[in-house]
């Protein structure tokens, strides 16, 4: 079931897809190319390379880091494999968080306004599907898949109202929907050197819920027998998670399914227990994510897919034959 | 096993316990004193509160009135690190949500809730439980590849990884067969030589034959306790159960053949 050597097994998967994606786009670079911009020639195809395409692939393995995480926190916390923060409401809080953030004109700094109010709507829908499967003692996957996409459903429909009622001349309505398809756009150096931060925060902050993910897996009675607050756990790690899968929205937007297929895929790899988990679902959302992103350049020349269509391609028969598989008796 | 004084041990004790839940009285003033060492078990007909009981005397479950003791110091006001390491939680029902290995699970026994070892030592006594247990070969087996008989075994030890002084176990085994479930029982009756376990159990005969003491529930009150000897003649027991007892004692030891009562004919007819 486990690799022999799962963790050189990902770095080499890793750098192999980042350099890959690199090349990719609707001008592909060969390796001849690859080699000046990285030894530091000063042509017009290098710094397209250095400054352009590479400070985005690294973005895009950022964000499939974070989605990786948060699903593998969502997960642990829900001990639902199908728990994932698309399905689940967070994602789509975050996304009215964000377009808020976007659409109304408060008055504030816009960057720091919409991480912040993506992490409240993160949170505070994931707060509200969790309130329901405990208002209806439900944590079985159908009844917590039904509360998430009733919440999805009620939060999505808000943001169309918000992007119809507030779009105006002095507001980009085609950059607030194409951010809602998902879609990584090409940051500026300083602008990827806090993502980048922020991706290790995240990581940080989430492997010290590992060994209580662990616990809560055994189920309440158990968790609570081996000392664990179940119910004060619950609430510090969809804390947690709405806080990376926020950070993962903001800079990402609407990416799905990636925060179900990674912890999946790294399940297999090294296993259950979320100390090895946690860091390789984030490595294999980031692989992920930038093979999405590459796709999603590359494949029609000179169009640019949404990144949110391509994984939502990709991972939706995955969600399908895993549903099916835990559906059956 | 190292030796315990009578002065340093603790002994379990519930004061006035009562707990509703929706309008339904689950326990009611339920007052019960258990010896620091000691084999209890808790019988009573389905829905008699045992479960309930069970979870408050653990520590598991607020009351919603009364307290319950560990010596003289309330459960609910024990660290919770504190009480993991103390009292022991066998549940009726196991079921990881996720495949781990078998020294996985025992690892997370061993480390309870707050207590955060350095991984030698850890990996040390993670060892010797499975070693204890007669694990050793199933270390690296995944749960999902465990039978019924190994699962109960895991189970069982996880919960004694830490050797706790109290052990309540909820029917224990009442999904295995008669000779594991027999063999689950009678290790944990044989704990109650220098601990205190305290088992829920259907089995009446398996109760007063490998326990010291029986309290029997009925209703979510306290219905009758005693040695098993003392409550194996007690009419409270035909009541509880709504049967009449023949009392049989066999070389084996004592046997409990139940008879329904003739107003009762119509239980299993499906008619009413």
């Amino acid at each position: 079931m486990n690799a022999a050597r799962p963790w050189p097994v990902l770095a080499a998967a890793l750098s192999a897809m980042l350099i890959l994606a690199v090349a990719a786009g609707h001008d592909w670079a060969g390796p001849a190319d690859l080699l000046r911009a990285a030894t530091g020639h000063d042509d017009l195809r290098s710094r397209l390379l250095i400054d352009w395409r590479l400070p985005r692939v690294l973005a895009a393995a950022c964000v499939g880091a974070l989605l990786g995480l948060g699903g593998a926190v969502f997960q642990g916390v829900f001990r639902n494999p199908l728990a994932e923060p698309y399905l689940l409401g967070s994602a789509g809080g975050a996304a009215l968080g964000a377009s808020v953030a976007l659409l109304v004109p408060l008055g504030l700094p816009q960057a720091p306004l919409l991480a912040m109010l993506a992490f409240l709507g993160a949170w505070g829908a994931t707060f509200v599907v969790m309130a329901i499967a405990r208002l209806a003692g439900t944590v079985d996957a159908a009844g917590l898949l039904l509360a998430g996409v009733a919440v999805a459903a009620v939060l999505g429909a808000l943001r169309s109202f918000l992007m119809l009622a507030l779009s105006d001349d002095t507001v980009n309505l085609q950059v607030v929907l194409s951010w809602s398809l998902g879609g990584v756009q090409t940051p500026r150096w300083p602008a990827l050197a806090g993502l980048m931060l922020a991706t290790l925060v995240g990581l940080a902050a989430t492997l010290p819920l590992a060994r209580g993910l662990d616990l809560l897996g055994l189920g309440d009675t158990m968790a609570a027998g081996f000392g664990q607050d179940v119910r004060g756990f619950v609430d510090r790690a969809v804390l947690v998670g709405a806080a990376v899968v926020a950070l993962a929205v903001a800079f990402g937007g609407l990416v799905a399914f990636v925060g179900l297929a990674a912890p999946h895929v790294a399940r297999w790899l090294v296993g259950p227990l979320h100390r090895a988990l946690l860091p390789a679902a984030a490595l294999v959302g980031a692989i992920l994510v930038t093979a999405a992103d590459a796709l999603a350049r590359s494949a029609l020349p000179p169009a640019e897919i949404p990144l949110g269509l391509v994984t939502a391609v990709a991972g939706g028969p995955f969600f399908i034959v895993l549903l099916a598989r835990q559906l059956r008796p | 096993m190292t030796h315990r004084s009578a002065a340093t041990t603790v002994g379990l004790s519930a004061q006035g316990l009562g707990l509703q839940r929706g309008g339904t009285t689950i326990l009611a003033d339920i007052t019960l004193s258990l010896p620091a060492t000691g084999s209890v078990a808790l019988i009573g007909p389905n829905g008699a509160g045992k479960s309930t009981l069970l979870r408050a005397l653990a520590g598991l479950l607020v009351p919603d009135h009364g307290t319950v003791r560990l010596g003289d110091r309330p459960v609910a006001a024990l660290p919770t690190a504190e009480r993991a390491a103390t009292i022991g939680f066998l549940p009726q029902h196991f079921a990881p949500h996720w495949d781990l290995r078998v020294v996985d699970l025992v690892r997370l026994g061993v480390e309870r809730g707050g207590t955060a070892s350095p991984d030698a030592a850890a990996t040390d006594s993670v060892a010797a439980v499975l070693a204890a247990h007669g694990l050793g070969p199933l270390a690296q087996r995944r749960w999902s590849a465990l039978s019924g008989g190994e699962r109960a075994r895991v189970l069982l030890a996880m919960v004694l990884a830490v050797d706790p002084p109290v052990l309540i176990a909820d029917e224990p085994g009442a999904s295995l067969d008669v000779r594991h479930r027999i063999g689950v029982v009678d290790g944990l009756a044989r704990r109650g030589r220098d601990r205190l376990c305290i088992v829920a159990m259907h089995d009446l005969d398996l109760a007063f034959r490998a326990f010291d003491r029986v309290v029997l529930l009925a209703g979510g009150r306290l219905a009758a306790a005693g040695t098993a000897a003392d409550l194996f003649h007690d009419r409270r027991l035909d009541r509880a159960f709504g049967v009449d007892f023949m009392r049989l004692e066999t070389p084996h030891g004592r046997l409990l053949q139940a008879v329904a009562r003739p107003d009762d004919a119509d239980i299993g007819s499906g008619r009413n």
